[in-house]
């Protein structure tokens, strides 16, 4: 079954008086429960898809569905409301609020909509996901006491706290040392495995994308290779 | 705590710089504006205080008298109407005191001064001698010796007389003859009058004598009550009570009079006053005294206001700008707040809830600081210049600020400072998710 699914999108943006076309008609679907690589040099599209897939972006053309909403023509608010119970993201910056603890960062994510969890399952929940990324020790810390690696655990245990069906994540490893982002991948894949949540992620290093078990290739804005449907586009 | 109350909370500690000096601004503004209030409170109280302890009271009764083919004296006679009135105000009022006065001169041997003595009943008003300050002689033997006088340090001084020594003192008698009696000074006393002016006291009945009073009439009853606030109502009782039926008579003939349906009040027509029966009184509450002080303080209130809304915008454009800094320091952070699932609204939200706390922070700074002043203040002697006298309580500064103005500059602050962040969150809660990601702030 089909979580994401891309059909012939497109994404033009407006540089002054020129037009870039950052994606040029684009199709793929992702299903649930993959470990998704998008793939591509620098300037190929790969972070104009995952804002498509996030809700944080409209095509110019072209339809994106996330589990089975289509996104085209959705108001801000209902676009929110599918992020927040659908979507959850690790940024290459990790983007932690500095003025919340560690707990608090990854609880931050439950308190802006409604919370199906009672208090206590939230703190068990909470406390399972630092533990499973292994900030115990860490969990009244600030940001600015973690380290990188320890940023992106973080980074990853928010995106997760909101059980969402897709975690989409933008270069989850650019700013860290290739053994911490090697460690942060298998986290991620470890997640995916037992959480069965969807996380697609995006990069540029051809050398991490083994570990991902559905990969997207884009060059200049088009799916050059989509290897879990082993098809070659374009050639 | 809500979240958007918990970001915004710990969010006014990230610049604690930034914080303190925006803060500062509001608590200097009410700092200003909460000691000029209390000032002027205070010297309202003050007034109002040392005005009653002059005369003796918060509600002044006069009579005045003019029968056929006589003239207007002031003098007042045990009246039931009067002694209704007392009893049935009894729980109203703590005590009430009866004196006569005079504008008199004084004399000793060549040199002589002029003065306002009141006759007393010392027995009676046993809590004037208590707030007199002796500086020479004793009130030993003012209650038993007939024609004993107390008189100011500046009136003995003017005289050069002792106590011990006898002065002569001339006044107008009710019906305008003049007359002279001999006074024995037994004390001089501090000058704490209004504005430097003094008066001397003496016995009612020996006063009286020489006033051509009976020893059992007056000219001004005082009362005074146990509730500032019911001086107005007990003034007005009196008031209504005392009018005597030709007086209610005169009142109705006066509404009764119009042209083209305009009142014409009688006194345009400067008709020559005629003779009445009995006592006509005068009845005026302390608030009456108190209108014109009351309006030059308000007055003052309000350019403290003036000034302190001035201060206000100031700190308003600095709160709109300090605002749109921290918009800009803080997209990348609103962008993963709003890709999360944070709605425009909930951003809006803790801009507003952060400049709400700014101000309060510097609602209460300058409400503490406000109250360490007013403690060090209250307790410098400020002059012993008795024309100062009038404004302090024991020669210091008082301040009275109340609830009501507090609650208003209070709200004034907070409503100021929302309208200034208002603009710049709703700037912030406009960032697209996408843009504000991009950001590289």
């Amino acid at each position: 079954m089909a979580i994401v699914q891309l059909e012939n999108v497109k994404k033009v943006y407006s540089l002054g008086k020129a037009e870039v076309q950052a994606v040029r008609g684009v199709s793929f679907s992702i299903e649930k429960g993959d470990f998704a690589s998008i793939v591509g040099p620098s300037g190929s599209g790969k972070s104009t898809i995952l804002n498509l897939i996030g809700c944080i972006d409209q095509p110019t053309e072209g339809t994106v569905i996330i589990n089975g909403t289509a996104t085209e023509g959705l108001k801000d608010k209902a676009l929110t409301n599918l992020r927040h119970q659908t979507l959850g993201f690790i940024f290459q910056s990790f983007n932690l609020i500095p003025v919340l603890n560690v707990y608090e960062n990854i609880e931050f994510p439950l308190l802006l909509g409604k919370n199906k969890m009672s208090k206590k399952e939230t703190r068990e929940w909470i406390e399972y996901l630092v533990e499973a990324v292994g900030l115990k020790d860490h969990i009244i810390h600030k940001s600015n006491e973690l380290s990188g690696g320890q940023r992106q655990r973080v980074a990853i245990a928010r995106a997760l706290v909101t059980k969402p069906e897709i975690v989409l994540a933008d270069e989850p490893t650019a700013n860290l040392d290739s053994k911490t982002g090697q460690s942060i991948l298998e986290l991620m894949k470890k997640m995916n495995a037992d959480l069965n949540t969807t996380f697609i992620f995006s990069t540029h290093d051809t050398s991490i994308m083994d570990i991902a078990d559905h990969v997207v290739r884009l060059l200049d804005g088009l799916v050059v290779e989509d290897t879990k449907a082993k098809v070659k586009v374009g050639s | 705590m809500s979240m958007t109350l918990k970001v915004a909370s710990r969010n006014i500690f990230r610049q604690k710089k930034r914080t303190f000096l925006l803060a500062g601004a509001i608590a200097f503004g009410m700092l200003v504006i909460t000691l000029i209030n209390a000032f002027t409170g205070g010297l309202v109280e003050n007034i109002r205080e040392n005005i009653a302890d002059i005369f003796g009271g918060h509600v002044f009764i006069t009579g005045t008298e003019y029968p056929e083919g006589g003239q207007i004296v002031r003098r007042m006679k045990p009246d039931d109407r009067l002694d209704e009135l007392l009893a049935e105000h009894a729980p109203f009022i703590s005590s009430h005191t009866k004196r006569s006065e005079a504008y008199a001169t004084f004399i000793f041997g060549s040199k002589r001064t002029v003065d306002t003595v009141y006759g007393v009943d010392f027995v009676e008003e046993n809590k004037l001698l208590e707030s007199l300050v002796v500086s020479k002689g004793s009130f030993d033997r003012v209650a038993e010796l007939n024609n004993a006088i107390i008189v100011t340090e500046t009136v003995g001084q003017r005289l050069g007389v002792e106590p011990g020594e006898t002065i002569l003192v001339k006044l107008d008698t009710i019906t305008g003859q003049q007359n002279v009696g001999e006074f024995q000074v037994e004390a001089f006393v501090k000058d704490q009058d209004m504005f430097g002016m003094s008066s001397a006291y003496a016995h009612r009945a020996y006063l009286n004598e020489l006033l051509g009073l009976d020893t059992h009439e007056f000219q001004n009853l005082y009362l005074t009550i146990h509730d500032l606030s019911q001086a107005e109502a007990v003034a007005r009782d009196f008031r209504v009570g005392l009018r005597s039926d030709d007086e209610i008579e005169e009142e109705e003939v006066e509404v009764s009079v119009s042209v083209a349906g305009m009142p014409i009040s009688p006194q345009d027509k400067k008709e020559p006053i005629q003779p009445w029966e009995g006592t006509r009184y005068r009845v005026m509450g302390i608030n009456e005294i108190m209108e014109p002080i009351e309006q030059v303080v308000g007055v003052l209130d309000k350019i403290a206001l003036v000034v302190f809304l001035i201060l206000l915008f100031v700190t308003m454009v600095g709160i709109t700008n300090t605002f749109r800094m921290i918009m800009i320091e803080r997209t990348r952070e609103i962008g993963t707040m709003r890709a999360f699932g944070m709605h425009k609204k909930q951003v809006k939200r803790i801009f507003l809830w952060e400049a709400t706390l700014v101000s309060l922070l510097g609602v209460v700074t300058g409400l503490v600081l406000s109250g360490v002043l007013v403690f060090i203040l209250s307790r410098i002697g400020i002059t012993k210049d008795p024309a100062m006298q009038m404004f302090l309580t024991e020669g210091r500064l008082s301040f009275v600020i109340s609830k009501g103005s507090l609650v208003v500059n209070t709200v004034l602050v907070v409503v100021i400072s929302l309208i200034a962040a208002y603009w710049p969150a709703k700037a912030a809660a406009k960032l697209s998710p996408m843009k504000a990601l991009g950001s590289h702030t």
